[in-house]
């Protein structure tokens, strides 16, 4: 399959006058798909952001390839194939919604008409809003901002927070509306703090941390990328805990690799016992983000 | 092209809808129907026989309409070369730092436009405006007393389009601050400074004479010689104003000043701008 995106040994320093400064990549190696829908997942400083604007050719790389659509992030054909939402996006506060999607259609080199922009301004929900900018809540400003990135279908939709400030039922329209952009097409790389949002828009995850990609895959992947396996015996349970099995409140559970469960499977039915399943213990993206961040403590 | 002309038309689109900008050309408007309704001249064979304002007389000595106009117009060129700059360095030291504030650059960058067309997109846009205002008054001026007396003197247009040219040398100096440190304040600030200093630059030789030797006064020199000659632009530009006499290549010398002046730092600019992570 095609790449939408791809980057090899990105590294990239932010250097100050007085000191070393900070490495907020370290050799970052990652490629989404044309057509995915890729959340990028970490804590506040992992360099998710710095990662995005690299994409966007806003930050130059100290080192690294990074090619987007085949192309150079700098090369502005490329840039007009992508659309972008910013976190707390800064909007000119004297225009009116409709005026603004008109000056981003232009700089995007379109000319849509009055009509295209008012079912634009729609499909956010803010067809009836007359006011200027200024006069928007946090959820409009992002309504909007989502509206500017989707203007002229671009083949790949940047996300940096999009629901930030958004209510819940909102959350909602803005999930159906990426479900929609990714039916048509496009390659969406979200960024959120969200972790559900993410589980729901996407198929495949990225978890960053301090610079670097710590885990990537399908969620499917990532949720079962578990070295923990529910076990279940047929009659009693006796010498199971010698074997390494650890009896928790719901049964027996493993911790280990794959050849570390059968090497402990082979001792429990040399001792008699007899296995009736063994299913991985899948997690959400919480408890795999929560448990790279512990790993990370402990090194 | 097509883009930079789009975040120039934004940026007067936004200015329109700005105090400041509003009070500017209410304060014109006004200023002009006020002289329109109040002024009463009596124009004789090219001479005022009698003037008017607000029903009082001015005066009743008879003197001719282009010795008045000149001296109107004079007056009017310095007021608008001084205030005008003051003002709008002032009333634009914002939309640079508008520009490139976090949230709203990385999303301009991520469109397909160019870093110098954002950069020269400012510039045009905030010197349109500049021009727009100084044109509407000097243009409204001329036109009110063209009707008045009957006689069209376009001098104060002449002069408006010089002064115009010192203030794109001022606002370069502002926009390219942005590119070091993003504010506004810093940015009004030193159009300001750049403004005394290039009325202190007009005086560069007879200050520098009264300096006593040494490295001071080289110094000074040399710190003065790059800044363009606001204070003898603005006496230009009153001069052409009042159809007086100018001296040869003047004009021309103080206005290629201040294009090179200009050119330089927003090539500074470009080149910053380009280099900058946001």
């Amino acid at each position: 399959m095609a790449e939408a995106l791809s980057v090899r040994n990105l590294v990239k320093h932010y250097p100050t006058l007085f000191g070393p400064g900070q490495q907020a990549l370290r050799g970052l190696t990652l490629s989404v798909p044309t057509g995915a829908a890729f959340g990028l997942i970490g804590p506040n400083g992992a360099g998710k952001t710095t990662f995005i604007k690299v994409l966007l050719g806003v930050v130059r790389p100290t080192s690294g390839e990074v090619t987007v659509l085949g192309g150079d992030p700098q090369d502005l054909s490329v840039r007009a194939r992508i659309g972008y939402l910013p976190e707390r996006m800064h909007l000119p506060a004297a225009l009116k919604g409709r005026d603004f999607l008109r000056s981003v259609s232009t700089l995007k080199g379109l000319s849509p008409s009055d009509a295209e922009l008012g079912k634009m301004l729609e499909r956010v929900g803010l067809a009836n809003s007359q006011q200027r900018i200024g006069t928007f809540s946090k959820g409009m400003r992002q309504r909007l901002g989502l509206a500017a990135a989707m203007l002229g279908k671009p083949e790949l939709l940047i996300l940096d927070e999009p629901t930030d400030g958004i209510d819940p039922l909102g959350r909602v329209e803005v999930r159906a509306l990426l479900l929609e952009e990714k039916a048509r097409g496009a390659t969406i790389l979200l960024n959120s703090h969200l972790l559900a949002e993410t589980e729901r828009v996407c198929d495949r995850v990225g978890v960053l941390q301090l610079g670097q990609l710590k885990l990537d895959g399908t969620l499917e992947e990532i949720r079962h990328a578990s070295s923990r396996w529910s076990v279940t015996f047929a009659n009693g349970a006796e010498g199971a805990d010698v074997a390494g099995f650890v009896r928790g409140e719901k049964g027996f559970h493993f911790e280990g690799d794959v050849a570390a469960l059968n090497k402990a499977i082979d001792a429990a039915r040399a001792k008699g016992l007899e296995i009736t399943s063994v299913v991985p213990m899948t997690r959400d993206l919480e408890a795999v983000l929560s448990e790279l961040q512990g790993s990370e403590e402990a090194k | 092209m097509k883009q930079m002309f789009r975040v120039a038309f934004d940026l007067l689109l936004e200015a329109a809808r700005r105090k400041w900008f509003l009070a500017l050309f209410g304060a014109i408007t006004l200023v002009l129907v006020i002289l329109g309704f109040s002024l009463q001249l009596e124009v004789v064979d090219g001479a005022i026989a009698g003037s008017k304002l607000f029903g009082s007389m001015l005066s009743k000595e008879i003197v001719s309409a282009n010795r008045v106009m000149s001296g109107l117009f004079t007056v009017v060129a310095y007021l608008a070369f001084y205030g005008g700059a003051f003002f709008l360095a002032l009333a634009c030291s914002d939309f640079a730092p508008e520009l490139l504030a976090p949230g709203r650059i990385e999303h301009l960058l991520s469109l397909p436009v160019a870093r110098w067309q954002l950069l020269f997109g400012t510039f045009l846009g905030v010197v349109t405006l500049a021009a727009l205002g100084s044109f509407y008054g000097a243009g409204g001026l001329t036109i009110l007393l063209g009707v008045k007396t009957g006689i069209w003197n376009w001098n104060l247009l002449l002069g408006s389009a010089v002064g115009w040219v010192g203030f794109c040398a001022l606002y370069s100096v502002m926009l390219t601050t942005n590119f070091f440190v993003r504010s506004a304040a810093l940015s009004g600030a030193l159009g300001v400074v750049t403004l005394i200093l290039g009325v202190v630059a007009s005086f560069r030789e007879s200050i520098s004479v009264a300096m006593s030797e040494g490295i001071g006064r080289t110094l000074f020199s040399w710190a003065m010689l790059p800044i363009p000659r606001l204070g003898t632009l603005a006496t230009v530009a009153a001069n052409l104003a009042g159809s007086l006499p100018n001296e040869p290549g003047m004009v021309g010398r103080l206005l290629g000043g201040c294009i090179i002046f200009s050119v330089a730092l927003l090539s500074i600019a470009a080149w910053r701008f380009e280099r900058k992570d946001f």
